[in-house]
C-alpha cells in the first residue's frame, strides 16, 4: 500500500498547482518565469494524449481479450472466492461513495460559507453536539460521510464539528435506525443503546479533538477549491471528479483488506470467546474493524451472532460504522495518514468504552 | 493522473457499474433492490466524465495561458489508479456467485432465530405426503428449532452442493442481508446418497431427520431419496 507517497503526490500537485501562478507576481528576473512554463505546455498535449491513448487500449484489450489471455490463471476456490467479496464490497459501496461526492461537490460549490457560520454556534465545543446531531440527515453508510465532512471542513466548519459529523452519520441515520430495529425486533432498547452510544462516541471524539488536536499539523486540511471568480458549475464538476477519484481509489484499497480478511478468518473461531464480556466486546469490535460491514446492514449481522451478549452486539454496531479497514483507508486518503494513524485507535477505544458503559446501563 | 486519462477510467468505472446492473451479473455481488441505485450511479459517472472532458477541451484554447492555478489542474489523485484493479477482477476473473468455498468457511449449525418466522401453513397440509418445496434458509432452521411440525414430512430443497469431511455433503444456500461480504451460509445435511460434484446445483427431496449434534450446535438433515441435477437461478442468494 503506497498510502504516505499517494498523499504527498496528492497535496504537492495541489500546492505546485497554486503557485504555479505566483511566479509572475514578485519583481524577479523576468526570463526565469517565462521559460519554465513553457517546455511543459509545449509537451503536454503528447504526453498527455499518449497516456490516454495507452489507458485506452489497455483496457478495451482487456474488455475484449482479457478472459481468453488469462485464462486458467484464476481458478482456485480461495481466490475466485476473494475476489467475489472484492467486486461485492466495491460494488456495494459505489453508489453511496457516488451520492457522498455528489453532496460533498454540491456543498462546496453551492453553499456559501456563511451558511455554516449562521447555521452552527460559534463556540467549537458547541458546535460538536449539533453536528452530531445533525448527522440523522444524512441517509447514507461511512463511505458517503467521509467526503462530505472534508467539505464541511472545506467550507470553514471547524474540525470538531465535521468529526464528530463524520462519526455520527452513519451511525444514527434514519435507515440504520430502522434496520436495527428490523434485527432486533421486539427490543427497541437496543435501537436506543445505539443511537445513545453512537452519539456520545462522536461527541466525545469531537471534543477530544478540541483538547489534543487544534492547531496541531497532523490533520491534513482538505484544500479549499472554491476560488472567486470561477463558475459554480465548473468548481462542481472538478472537485466531484477530483473526490471520487480520490476515495474510489482508497475504497478499492480498503475493500481488498476487508475482502481478504473475509476469507481468511474463520468464523468458528468465535465460539470460543464467546462466554468472557470483556473479551467478547473486544473480540466483536475488532470483527467489527476487519469485516467492513456496510452501516445498513450490520444490525443483520450483529442479530445472527446469537452466542454473544447484547453489549457485545452493541460494541460490534458501535464501532463498524466508525472504525473499519475500508473507512481507514478512506481517512487516510482524505485527511492523511498521520490524522489516520491517530484517530482510528482513539475511536475504536471510546468506542468500546461507551459499549461497555451503555450495555451495562440500558441492555 | 492527467484529466482526460482520468475522465477515460471513471467512463469504465460508470460503463462497468452500468452493465453489472443492466444483465444480471449484479445478483452475484449484491441485493436485488440495488439495482436503480447501481443504475443511476453508473449513469452519473458517465455523465461527469464526458461533461469534464467536454468542458476541458472547449477551453483550453482561450484559457492555455491565463491558468488561474486554483488547483484544479492537468494532474488528479494518482489513487484513482486503484479503481481499475476491480474491472481488472472483473473482466478477467470474472468472480462466480458465492458458493461451496464460502460455505466451507463457515460453520453448518443454523443459528437460533432472533424473530422466530412462523411455519403454521405447513400444520394445514399436515394430511398429504406430497413433498413441501422450502428455501434451505427455512429448512436450515425449522428442522432444529421447531422439530415438532417437521418430524415425519417430506421437502424438496434447492441449493449447491457443499462437500463436508469424510463424505457427508450438504445442500446450501448463501443468504445475503447488505452484500456478499455478510454472506451467511445455511447447510442442511443430506443423507443416504452419494455426494454430487462440488458446486453442482441440485434439487433433492425427502423427510426430515434428526440433527446432527456437534460441538457448536445442532446442524439441519434430510434423509434424501431423490437428486436431480439443475441449472443455478439467476439470484443465486436466499
Amino acid at each position: 500500500m503506497s498510502t504516505p507517497a499517494d498523499s504527498a503526490e496528492a497535496t504537492g500537485e495541489q500546492d505546485s498547482a497554486a503557485t504555479a501562478a505566483d511566479p509572475a507576481a514578485p519583481v524577479g528576473p523576468p526570463p526565469a518565469p517565462a521559460t519554465p512554463p513553457e517546455p511543459p505546455e509545449d509537451k503536454e498535449p503528447a504526453g498527455s494524449s499518449i497516456a490516454f491513448t495507452l489507458t485506452l487500449v489497455v483496457l478495451v484489450a482487456l474488455a475484449l481479450f482479457g478472459r481468453r489471455i488469462f485464462s486458467g490463471l484464476f481458478t482456485d476456490d480461495g481466490v475466485r472466492t476473494w475476489a467475489t467479496m472484492f467486486v461485492g464490497v466495491t460494488v456495494q459501496a459505489m453508489p453511496f461513495l457516488v451520492l457522498g461526492v455528489l453532496l460533498s461537490a454540491a456543498l462546496t460549490a453551492f453553499v456559501p460559507a456563511s451558511f455554516f457560520a449562521k447555521a452552527l454556534p460559534k463556540h467549537p465545543a458547541l458546535a460538536v453536539p449539533v453536528a452530531s446531531a445533525s448527522g440523522v440527515i444524512l441517509p447514507g453508510c461511512e463511505c458517503a460521510s467521509v467526503p462530505v465532512s472534508a467539505a464541511l471542513m472545506n467550507r470553514g466548519v471547524t474540525p470538531a464539528a465535521a468529526i464528530a459529523f463524520l462519526l455520527s452519520a452513519p451511525a444514527i441515520n434514519p435507515v440504520v435506525l430502522a434496520s436495527t430495529a428490523v434485527a432486533f425486533p421486539g427490543q427497541p432498547k437496543v435501537v436506543v443503546a445505539r443511537l445513545i452510544c453512537s452519539l456520545a462516541v462522536s461527541m466525545v471524539l469531537g471534543w477530544l479533538w478540541l483538547l489534543t488536536g487544534k492547531g496541531s499539523s497532523w490533520l491534513k486540511m482538505p484544500k479549499n477549491r472554491h476560488a472567486d471568480g470561477t463558475a459554480k458549475l465548473e468548481v462542481f464538476r472538478s472537485s466531484m471528479l477530483h473526490d471520487f477519484l480520490h476515495a474510489g481509489g482508497f475504497l478499492v484499497v480498503g475493500a481488498a483488506a476487508a475482502a481478504t480478511l473475509n476469507v481468511v478468518v474463520p468464523r468458528e473461531w468465535l465460539d470460543h470467546v464467546a462466554s468472557n464480556l470483556l473479551l467478547s466486546v473486544l473480540v466483536l469490535g475488532v470483527l467489527a474493524v476487519l469485516l467492513a460491514i456496510c452501516s445498513e446492514a450490520d444490525a443483520f449481522v450483529a442479530a445472527s451472532l446469537t452466542q454473544f451478549s447484547l453489549t457485545a452486539r452493541l460494541a460490534f454496531m458501535v464501532v463498524g460504522p466508525v472504525v473499519d479497514v475500508k473507512l481507514i483507508a478512506l481517512q487516510t486518503g482524505t485527511f492523511g495518514p498521520k490524522f489516520a494513524v491517530r484517530f482510528a485507535p482513539a475511536t475504536f477505544v471510546v468506542a468500546i468504552l461507551f459499549s461497555l458503559l451503555v450495555g451495562w446501563w440500558l441492555l | 493522473m492527467r484529466r482526460n486519462v482520468a475522465g477515460l477510467v471513471v467512463v469504465f468505472v460508470g460503463a462497468a457499474v452500468l452493465q453489472l446492473a443492466i444483465s444480471d451479473t449484479y445478483l452475484r455481488y449484491v441485493k436485488p433492490n440495488m439495482r436503480w441505485m447501481l443504475l443511476a450511479a453508473g449513469a452519473i459517472l458517465i455523465v461527469l466524465a464526458v461533461a469534464d472532458v467536454l468542458a476541458d477541451t472547449r477551453k483550453k484554447p482561450g484559457e492555455h495561458h491565463a491558468d488561474d492555478g486554483h488547483g484544479h489542474g492537468h494532474l488528479l489523485p494518482r489513487a484513482a489508479w486503484m479503481l481499475v484493479i476491480p474491472i481488472f477482477a472483473l473482466l478477467v476473473v470474472d468472480p462466480p456467485a458465492l458458493g461451496a468455498d464460502a460455505a466451507q468457511r463457515q460453520s453448518p449449525v443454523a443459528a437460533k432465530p432472533v424473530a422466530p418466522k412462523g411455519n403454521s401453513f405447513l400444520a394445514e397440509s399436515s394430511g398429504s405426503s406430497a413433498p413441501v418445496p422450502l428455501a434451505v434458509r427455512d429448512y436450515a432452521v425449522w428442522a432444529v428449532w421447531e422439530k415438532e411440525s417437521m418430524k415425519g414430512r417430506n421437502f424438496q430443497l434447492t441449493g449447491f452442493v457443499t462437500p463436508g469431511k469424510n463424505g457427508t455433503w450438504y445442500v446450501s444456500r448463501i443468504g445475503l442481508t447488505c452484500c456478499v461480504a455478510d454472506g451467511t451460509a445455511f447447510m442442511v445435511e443430506a443423507r443416504g446418497q452419494t455426494a454430487p460434484p462440488k458446486n453442482q446445483w441440485v434439487t433433492v427431496t425427502g423427510e426430515w431427520a434428526e440433527p446432527t449434534k456437534r460441538a457448536d450446535g445442532d446442524v439441519a438433515a434430510l434423509t434424501v431419496t431423490g437428486v436431480q441435477n439443475v441449472t443455478p437461478p439467476a439470484n443465486q442468494y436466499e
